[in-house]
């Protein structure tokens, strides 16, 4: 499984097709950040199949993971459908604005932000009609966390209790709520925390991409700045690592592909009891000639 | 959810909703459940869940509780129990939370630890029935019918006043602002405001934002008339009519 982060995508262990990018719609603003990506995923110590799935598509700054659920392996197909299904419409959706919007637009949030949650939805739909036709496949799901950085501004669309996190000045935040039973009765109050964490049922699911015909998608949208670590990960990882050596693995790795290995070698060393899978974002700044930032300036200040 | 209801001759004062926390019973103003009434000891009771149960205990207090009509020290409860101190009278209603569904759902067989699993139609329908009581319960402040806006105090912005819409608030230089800085050093993202479930919070960006004068650690929920310091600009965040 060889991947060239530019342009590729991975998934699974069992050697699936590579997909590759397609060049971005040149009336595309160019950004003024520069996104340096690092990611891997792992079958864990447990497990016999890989059923996360990721994909990166550099060009247009969209990084989606997937963490598949059903049983003799429909999960890995759940999770592919889902992937796919998001970069091809989102990449539709640049080279064409006539691109339909699937799903409720929301004035809460931009366009870009609706365009992924739309995306979302589509791959809702693709997992569960797949489902409803090949009976040894009913009931196959996926999460979804994606992230889509457009300029400075982070769009974030999931489903289930894959996470996003962004670290800030040494700081991390938890940016996605987890869509599970444990999460939800704790927001209600039946829980707390810390009963949550020794819970059995702490894979049971509130909502998956592909189990319903429709599907509830939540959104975020951050600003970034030069610094910025964004971190998509399935469950895999946080049950094994704690958020504190997260953030001190992201913040001592000299490059985001560092940062990604030793995570999942980190949740590995502590059981590895799931797949694990992991998409590492460091914010940098574009270097650009003094020129060309006061043609930037110029263009803002009008 | 469970809930403590304290009713005195036959008139229901006061509702107090079980979460995790205990709840006290006393004369002392700090009480969860405050009973002004001299027959009434400052601490004087509280009902807490011990593993999955409702338990009253009395707080050694001068003229004891009574849990339907004999005194304890400390008592399990049901659903429909009352219990006496003083005159007044608190009564134990589970009925809504449709027989303590706490205690169902951690009866229900736990599935195989490895599998992920979705809730089926009917456990979720539950789950939604308890978040939309819970979010009820919770949604009693009036900032929901107001709007939020930021007026500037001092500095250079594009306006003087902006409503805050959207999940996303940016201050700084960025095309994507709301609230543009001018200037050739202002950052691009200065600070930002996020729209959650229960309010608005501050975020740092390039620079690390005040309110009300004191420098912020992480997201901070932003209140009423707090006044929000970036760089040069001082910008008030109000909820208007």
């Amino acid at each position: 499984m060889c991947l060239s982060l530019d342009e590729v995508q991975v998934c699974g262990a069992k050697g699936q097709s590579l997909w590759e990018a397609e060049t971005p719609a040149a009336s595309r603003m160019r950004p003024l950040l520069h996104i340096q990506a690092g990611a891997r995923t792992d079958l864990g110590r447990v497990r016999k199949n890989n059923e996360d799935c990721y994909a990166i598509e550099a060009a247009l700054q969209l990084y989606v993971l997937s963490d598949g659920m059903g049983g003799e392996a429909h999960g890995e197909v759940a999770s592919n459908l889902a992937v796919q299904t998001i970069l091809t419409h989102c990449r539709q959706a640049e080279n064409s604005r006539a691109t339909p919007i699937f799903g409720e637009v929301s004035t809460d949030v931009s366009e870009r932000t609706n365009r992924l949650s739309s995306a979302v939805h589509l791959a809702n739909r693709k997992v569960f009609e797949t489902a409803a036709s090949n009976p040894e496949q009913k009931g196959m799901g996926a999460t979804i966390v994606a992230a889509w950085i457009d300029a400075q501004r982070l769009s974030i669309a999931h489903v289930g209790d894959s996470r996003a996190y962004l670290l800030r000045a040494g700081s991390m935040e938890q940016l996605t709520a987890d869509h599970s039973l444990v999460a939800e009765k704790v927001r209600v109050g039946i829980l707390t925390p810390q009963e949550a964490d020794a819970s059995e049922m702490q894979s049971v699911l509130t909502r998956a991409v592909g189990t319903n015909s429709a599907v509830e998608i939540d959104t975020d949208e951050q600003a970034l700045v030069v610094g910025d670590y964004i971190l998509l990960c399935s469950d895999g990882l946080t049950r094994m690592v704690t958020d504190p050596e997260i953030a001190s693995t992201l913040l001592t790795s000299r490059s985001p592909q560092e940062a990604a290995d030793r995570l999942v070698d980190l949740a590995n060393d502590n059981g590895g009891v799931d797949n694990v899978t992991v998409i590492v974002l460091r914010v940098d700044e574009k270097s650009e000639s003094v020129f060309e930032r006061l043609k930037i300036w110029k263009k803002h200040s009008t | 959810m469970s809930r403590l209801v304290l009713r005195f001759e036959n008139s229901k004062l006061k509702e107090v909703p079980l979460g995790t926390r205990p709840v006290t019973i006393g004369r002392a103003p700090d009480n969860d459940i405050q009973i002004d009434n001299l027959a009434v000891s400052n601490y004087h009771a509280r009902v807490y869940v011990e593993a999955g149960s409702l338990v009253v205990e009395d707080l050694n207090s001068l003229n004891g509780s009574f849990l339907n009509d004999m005194r304890v020290e400390r008592a399990m409860l049901k659903d429909g129990d009352s219990i006496l101190i003083g005159k007044h009278e608190i009564l134990v209603d589970q009925t809504h939370d449709a027989a303590a569904p706490s205690e169902e759902w951690r009866k229900a067989p736990a599935p195989r630890v490895n599998e992920t699993m979705i809730l089926d139609t009917h456990e979720r329908r539950k789950l939604l029935e308890m978040t939309v009581a819970a979010g009820e319960r919770s949604q009693s402040s009036p900032e929901r019918s107001r709007v939020p806006t930021l007026t500037v105090l001092r500095g250079r912005t594009d306006q003087k006043e902006y409503r805050i819409a959207g999940k996303l608030t940016v201050i700084g230089n960025s095309k994507m602002a709301t609230v543009r800085l001018r200037g050739w050093f202002a950052p691009e993202v200065a600070a930002q405001i996020n729209k959650h479930e229960d309010g608005f919070y501050l975020g740092r960006g390039d620079r690390v934002p005040k309110i009300n004068g004191t420098s912020i650690h992480g997201l901070t929920k932003l209140n009423d008339g707090d006044v929000i310091e970036v760089g040069r600009v001082r910008l008030n965040f109000m909820y208007r009519e």
